[in-house]
């Protein structure tokens, strides 16, 4: 028989560990276990492997798994059509479209606040408050100027002539 | 051919009796099956309360199914396959880095071992839980596909062709699954075998 290991076919191997493999078969491949130490110790590696896995045992089913099972069926076969449509895309829409949806709203609520116009108006507000105390002031200076140069000299003599 | 899986495949036959409406038929599947798709999906998730509530999904699914079942493959390939689906969907959700940090903390989730012909002593016990729970790492650390085609093939005792089918790829990339598989547990596990 061919090598396994040197005809990358190790199925073989794998149903010899197994055990599933007929009396025929497992006298052929121990036959050339015998000549191949590579298989051989390949082999026993992969019982051991297989040994070990029987250790893994599974616990007890629960005894009120049927019990739920039918609660849940019950629950299902009450459902209206439109519920049992649209079933298929419930847990999309818990575990995918809700989060992304509640992000999206977050975030365009940061926006919003962030760009509000309150927060910018009394800023602007006082810019214009500002700017019209200075042309107020400006055209009271003015005025104090004026009121300066007519009581100049000069000035009187010529109210007088007029 | 769908008559003729019927026909072949007793579970099959039941199946399409439920679709008639025939609730003890389905009752006959679960109880038939309701063990080894828990076990199955527990190897892969390696949680009990989890596994239970997948297997759950997977009888409704079939429930569910009942009035378009048509019987183009065996039954149990086509429950492993839902089994398998909803089994991988979860650890891809879960990331399994949390299952791992528990594998390594706390012990494991189920009773401990009892044997027949003696009570086991405390270092028996300690040795036992030792030796599943370097399994249980062991085999969590396998690609998902390699995960389940080798425990399809220990604990299921499924042949290639019907794994395959369950995985939805060929007979050869099975045989390369689990090539890989065995090749990464003979690294981590064979030691356990020669003490």
């Amino acid at each position: 028989m061919n090598c396994p290991m040197e005809s990358h076919d190790p199925e073989m191997l794998v149903a010899y560990a197994a055990g599933q493999l007929d009396q025929e078969a497992v006298a052929a491949f121990e036959e050339h276990l015998s000549g191949c130490p590579e298989c051989s110790a390949t082999a026993a590696d992969q019982m051991a492997v297989w040994q070990a896995l029987d250790v893994w045992e599974t616990p007890s089913v629960s005894p009120d798994f049927n019990r739920r099972l039918y609660h849940r069926i019950e629950t299902e076969m009450r459902l209206s059509w439109w519920e049992r449509l649209t079933r298929p895309f419930h847990p999309l829409v818990l575990r995918r479209i809700l989060p992304l949806t509640a992000t999206a709203a977050l975030l365009l609520m940061a926006g919003l606040i962030l760009e509000r116009p309150a927060a910018v108006a009394p800023a602007t507000k006082g810019a214009e408050a500002v700017r019209a105390e200075q042309v107020e002031r400006t055209l009271e200076d003015l005025e104090l100027l004026r009121q300066f140069s007519a009581a100049r000299p000069g000035n009187n003599e010529h109210r007088d002539a007029m | 051919m769908g008559v003729v899986a019927a026909a072949l495949d007793y579970d099959a036959e039941l199946m399409l009796r439920v679709k008639d409406g025939d609730g003890a038929s389905f009752a006959l599947l679960l109880e038939k099956h309701r063990a080894p798709v828990i076990h199955f999906v527990y190897r892969l998730v390696q949680e009990q309360a989890v596994a239970e509530e997948l297997a759950q999904e997977v009888f409704l699914r079939v429930y569910r199914s009942r009035s378009s079942y048509e019987p183009t493959a065996k039954f149990t390939t086509w429950l492993f396959r839902i089994a398998t689906h909803l089994a991988l969907n979860w650890l891809r959700d879960e990331k399994h880095e949390r299952m791992q940090e528990r594998l390594d903390d706390g012990p494991p989730d189920f009773p401990a071992r009892e044997v027949s012909d003696r009570r086991p002593s405390v270092e028996d016990q300690l040795m036992y839980q030792a030796r599943l729970a370097e399994v249980r790492r062991a085999v969590a650390g396998l690609p998902e596909k390699q995960r389940a085609a080798v425990l399809m093939h220990k604990y299921e005792e499924m042949d290639y062709v019907q794994i395959a089918k369950v995985l939805g790829c060929s007979e050869s990339a099975v045989k390369s699954l689990l090539f890989r598989a065995y090749e990464t547990l003979r690294a981590r596990l064979a030691h356990m075998g020669r003490i």
